[in-house]
Order: C-alpha cells, then sequence, then structure tokens
C-alpha cells in the first residue's frame, strides 16, 4: 500500500482556507478515501458505530485539483480509506504553510517549496509496534520539517467495499432541488429556530418553495421562501395560491404530489450549514425519493465565471427523523 | 394589504391587529425583563397600546410598555381590556426569528388567532415569509399590590446613566444578599451599601458627578433595603442598546419602600433611510418602550429611617 504527492497551491488554499474548517464543524473525524482518481473526506458514511445516524457529508476532489505527481498503489484497485483527525490535519497544513511563508520571504524566494504528503509506517516513540501516519514534508528555505499525522489503520477491503457501496447509494439525486438564496441568511434562521425547538419539519415544492417549520405543543414557528429557482421536476404553482397560508400551500401541494416533506433534527440541520466555511457559489436542498433523506448539495464556480466547477463534488445527507418516535 | 387578515378566523375584526416595523427594538425590549429561562408573562392590550408584565412571587414585577404609537398600523376592537398569558421565553425566540439580519420585513401581529392563539407574521415580502403561532393561556391574576404611590409631598428619586446603574449592581455583587439604598438630601447623594461576606458601599454624590446623577430628587433620608437578586433582575438583561444610548434610568422609592425602575428602550429601526421610516409621522422621541421594575423591600427590618 503507497501513497505520495505533492500538494498543489489551490489544493492547499481549498483545504487550509474553505474546506477543512467546514469540516471540523461536521465532525472531528471523517474519513480520507483516495482513489486512482479522486481523493474524498467522507462524514458519518461508515454505518455501524462510527457512522449511524449522522449527516453524512462528502467532499470529493479531482485528484489533479489537490494534488501533482499523484502516485497510489493498494492491493485493494489502488484504493486507500482511512480515518483521521480533523483538527490535527489541518494543524500540520497550517504549520507546513508557515515555512512555506517563511522560505518565500528568505533569499531564494524563487525556489519552488513543496509540501508533499505520503503515508507511512513508523515506530512512535514509546511504543513498541509500528502506527501509520499520514507525513506533511515541508523543504523551506533554511529548514525542512516532517510531521506526522496519526491515522487510523487503513480499512479492511470489506469496509472500503462498504465505503464504496454506501457512496454510490447516495448517488441518487431528488427529483426536485430548490437553490437557497443566501446561506449565512438561513444559518441565521436556523440559530434562532434552534431555541424553539429540536425538530424541523422541511417542505420543497415543485414550484420553488422551501418551507421550515418547528412545532410544539405550546408554539409553531416557520418560515417560508419562494420563487426559488428550481432543478429537476418542476410545477408551475396553483392560480391563486399566493393568499393561503404558508402551511395551508404547502399541504396542498403535498396532496398534488407536488411536494415532500421531512422531518431533520435541527441540530443536523446546523451542522450542514456549517458548510457554507468552505464558500460554496451556490447551494441546493432537495429531498430524496420516498423522503428518504434531506440532501443539500453545495455548488462551487470555476473562479472567475459561472461556470460549475465539475471538479469539486460537496454535499450532505441529513437523515431523516421517524416523526413517530418523537 | 387586503390580503394581510386572511387567517384571521370568523368575519370579525380580532382584537388586536397591529404591526411593527422594528422587530429587533421589541426583542431587545422584552429582552430586559427576562431574567431567568422559564417565564410566563401576561400580555394586556389596550387602546393605548401593548403592555407585557412578569412577576416574581411577590417581590418583583416587571413590565414593558408598547405604546401603539411604535406600531406603523394598531387596529384595537376589543371590549375593556383583553389579557393573555404565555410564555416570554417563546415570544422573545419566536420574535428573533423575524429578525433575521439582512431582512428588515414588517412584522404583524395579531390576536385571537382560532385557537386563541398569539399570530405573528411577517408582511411586505412576497418571496420570504416568517409566521409564529403561540399558544396563550388564561393568565393568572395580575398582584395589585405593586401600586407605587409617593410617600410624602415630594417623589424620591434620581436618575443615572443606565450603564452605571448596572455597573454598580454588579458590583454588589460580591457582597450580596441584602442591599440597602439610601438617598439623603445632604449632602445630596444616593448611597448603595451591601454588607455580607463583605461591605462595599457605592456611593454617587449629586454635586461631585453631575454627569453621571443626572437629576435627584430627595426632601428627607430615606433608606431601604432590597434582596440583591431581585436588584439584579432590573439590570442584568438590559440590552446593549440602552447601555450604549446611555440615556438614565430613573429610580424612584415609594410609599413603604417600593423601588421603581425605569429604563427607556429605543424601538426605532436602525439606519432610518427605510420609506416606512416616515409613515404615520413617526419620529425618534415616541419610538421608546418603557420599562418598569417595581421591588419590594426586604420586610423582616422595620425601615432604618421613613420620616
Amino acid at each position: 500500500m503507497k501513497f505520495k504527492a505533492f500538494l498543489t497551491q489551490d489544493g492547499v488554499h481549498l483545504l487550509d482556507k474553505r474546506f477543512l474548517p467546514a469540516l471540523d464543524k461536521v465532525g472531528r473525524i471523517c474519513h480520507v478515501y483516495l482513489t486512482p482518481d479522486h481523493a474524498m473526506f467522507l462524514h458519518n458514511f461508515l454505518g455501524g458505530a462510527a457512522g449511524g445516524g449522522g449527516v453524512e457529508c462528502v467532499a470529493q476532489f479531482d485528484k489533479d485539483l489537490l494534488f501533482r505527481d499523484y502516485r497510489i498503489a493498494s492491493a485493494n484497485a489502488d484504493r486507500i480509506a482511512f480515518a483521521v483527525d480533523v483538527p490535527l490535519l489541518h494543524r500540520a497544513l497550517r504549520s507546513a504553510l508557515t515555512i512555506h511563508a517563511q522560505s518565500l520571504a528568505g533569499p531564494s524566494a524563487a525556489a519552488a517549496v513543496d509540501i508533499q504528503i505520503k503515508l507511512v509506517k513508523k515506530l512512535p516513540a514509546g511504543s513498541r509496534s509500528s502506527a501509520p501516519f499520514l507525513t506533511f514534508e515541508t523543504k523551506g528555505a533554511r529548514s525542512a520539517v516532517v510531521q506526522d499525522v496519526p491515522i487510523s489503520k487503513p480499512l479492511s477491503r470489506a469496509d472500503v467495499a462498504e465505503l464504496q457501496a454506501s457512496l454510490d447509494a447516495a448517488q441518487d439525486l431528488p427529483q426536485t432541488l430548490v437553490q437557497v438564496p443566501d446561506l449565512s441568511q438561513l444559518q441565521s434562521l436556523v440559530d434562532r429556530l434552534k431555541n424553539v425547538g429540536d425538530l424541523l419539519t422541511v417542505s420543497i415544492t415543485q414550484y420553488g418553495d422551501l418551507h421550515l417549520q418547528v412545532s410544539t405543543t405550546l408554539i409553531t414557528v416557520g418560515s417560508e421562501f419562494r420563487k426559488l429557482r428550481v432543478l429537476g421536476a418542476h410545477a408551475e404553482p396553483p392560480v391563486g395560491d399566493q393568499n393561503l397560508s404558508a402551511r395551508t400551500r404547502t399541504e396542498m401541494a403535498i396532496q398534488r404530489g407536488e411536494a415532500l416533506s421531512v422531518q431533520v433534527s435541527m441540530k443536523h440541520l446546523a451542522k450542514s450549514l456549517q458548510c457554507h466555511l468552505a464558500k460554496p457559489d451556490c447551494a441546493f436542498y432537495g429531498i430524496a425519493p420516498h423522503g428518504a433523506c434531506l440532501t443539500v448539495i453545495f455548488q462551487f464556480f470555476i473562479p472567475g465565471t459561472r461556470l460549475t466547477d465539475k471538479s469539486i463534488s460537496f454535499y450532505c445527507r441529513l437523515p431523516v427523523l421517524d416523526p413517530g418516535s418523537s | 394589504m387586503s390580503s394581510a387578515t386572511e387567517d384571521a378566523g370568523g368575519d370579525e375584526a380580532p382584537d388586536l391587529r397591529c404591526q411593527l416595523d422594528c422587530v429587533q427594538g421589541m426583542v431587545d425590549a422584552l429582552s430586559s425583563v427576562r431574567w431567568k429561562r422559564h417565564q410566563d408573562a401576561v400580555l394586556e392590550l389596550s387602546e393605548h397600546g401593548i403592555v407585557l408584565i412578569v412577576e416574581e412571587t411577590g417581590c418583583l414585577q416587571a413590565k414593558v410598555y408598547l405604546k401603539r404609537e411604535l406600531f406603523l398600523v394598531y387596529e384595537y376592537a376589543a371590549e375593556g381590556r383583553p389579557r393573555l398569558g404565555l410564555s416570554l421565553g417563546l415570544f422573545v425566540d419566536s420574535l428573533n426569528t423575524f429578525s433575521v439580519p439582512g431582512h428588515n420585513s414588517i412584522i404583524e401581529i395579531l390576536y385571537p388567532g382560532p385557537d386563541m392563539q398569539l399570530l405573528l407574521k411577517s408582511v411586505g415580502s412576497l418571496d420570504a415569509c416568517f409566521y409564529a403561532e403561540i399558544r396563550t393561556r388564561i393568565p393568572d391574576t395580575i398582584s395589585g399590590d405593586y401600586n407605587f404611590q409617593h410617600a410624602g409631598n415630594t417623589p424620591v428619586s434620581f436618575t443615572v446613566k443606565s450603564a452605571v446603574l448596572k455597573e454598580a449592581i454588579d458590583d454588589l455583587e460580591w457582597p450580596g444578599s441584602s442591599i440597602q439604598i439610601l438617598l439623603q438630601p445632604d449632602p445630596p447623594s444616593v448611597t448603595f451599601r451591601g454588607e455580607g461576606h463583605g461591605d462595599l458601599q457605592i456611593e454617587f454624590f449629586y454635586y461631585a458627578n453631575i454627569d453621571l446623577l443626572i437629576a435627584f430628587q430627595c426632601d428627607r433620608r430615606i433608606s431601604y433595603r432590597y434582596k440583591y437578586k431581585f436588584l439584579h433582575a432590573t439590570t442584568s438583561n438590559i440590552t446593549t442598546s440602552v447601555l450604549k444610548e446611555n440615556r438614565g434610568s430613573k429610580v424612584s422609592i415609594g410609599r413603604g419602600g417600593m423601588l421603581k425602575i425605569q429604563h427607556l428602550v429605543s424601538v426605532a429601526r436602525s439606519g432610518m433611510q427605510h420609506a416606512y421610516s416616515d409613515a404615520g409621522g413617526l419620529h425618534q422621541p415616541s419610538r421608546i418602550a418603557y420599562i418598569e421594575f417595581f421591588v419590594k423591600p426586604e420586610e423582616d427590618e422595620s425601615p432604618i429611617n421613613d420620616s
């Protein structure tokens, strides 16, 4: 099992300033999954003890976006997966960057400074058995720094197969996706709704309405955003429905089969909203067929354009709570 | 605005339908009397406005006055003065969801809903709407014994910068338990004295600190003791806008040592450039919510001097 690559300038920037802070908020531990074409960061994708019930989050990058001289080899179709502590990974990257910055300020600024990462097995100090690490090697003008980030034992063939299977299963898109206008506004709304209750009902119509509602025995608070951009199945709102209340309108749309509604945990939604730390250019919400989950898809543009950057794929799936169990 | 009442049950006009363009101001005012997490409040509606009343058993009462002038629209159609009970925390939290930054919508308050709820919703924006329905209950009776009356011919009171009052009361936390407030005309001064784990005395001299003590009225020496935790409640949740504007807070001592503390909270929309700011000739002075706290003195001791 071998993995070795140099981080690209863009890759360093994307991870340091955008993705690692966002991933850290989703969960401290994530799986890194490397294939011959992609590098992925996965949260809650392995069922059982670790996964079970949290927000599933996938950040997938084309290998060429993050790395150059990407070398990967394993007995399992050249795929490697392991768990890592996100804050530790971020710390290693930051200090590598500091060395980088110092050498840029030095006399040999022209010399390219590289951050190489590789998978190694080492004997940690004071231990008798060797342990796996993700090593960052940074060569500055006057110094070279090696940092070892401890990782889990690489996943077994069966676990990688399970990871891949649940990734494949997560591919089916909701029929209707609505574009959320302003993520930070939504976040501040959810922050306030959090005080009212723990369960949130999310409804999405094919007319482009997103309706959030918290309801307890004492209070019902809701918010409806209308006329959002719709991707996928789209329908014209019935005539005269603007005179109805948000709740009636949503109920009628569900009856007509032009809307879906699910209940999710407020905590999960708040977590998924933290993903806006990755500074996506837009975000879409949708409910998977049969109300299987609430899907949030973040889109990134190629810098300076309005074209989707296909080399990044970033989405979350929020588990749906059984309304009966609450 | 014709569609605004479509949710109201029945054909009769609701008891109250009002609209407000500064939700944050209302949140600020109501938060000032929220001294613990679960608090029951009573709303009293009248042709003059809305009064919110909260009580702590037998010792502390607070009132927030939201005059009708604060509202863009105020339609009152009830007989008598309807009263409704609700949870202050839920009311503030749900109002809070309306004040999402960058979203300056107008909020409409309607009572009663089909099931006697208090209904809130945003109006004016077609593409985003916020709403809340708060269940109300039959309110507890409000005790009438907070009726504040001046003790003598001249009212005994002083006005101090709100931030200073808060700071003084915060500092008195250290001696804790029981705080004595003493006013005397010669030299004109106010003294807060705490004796407990230690002694702490804070004095305001009228002539020495004329910009701290804005006004002072006292023709005889007067002194009462108050429980620290109730005194603390009168300033602990004052919103930062009050401290920033730093208007005065007025403190009066009435018959039997009843302490009254009044704060002013601005309910003006920040950045008055909005088109609605001129509607109905709403000018700054009328856009103030009044908050009053009444604290009863400790009973176990006879007044130290109330001649």
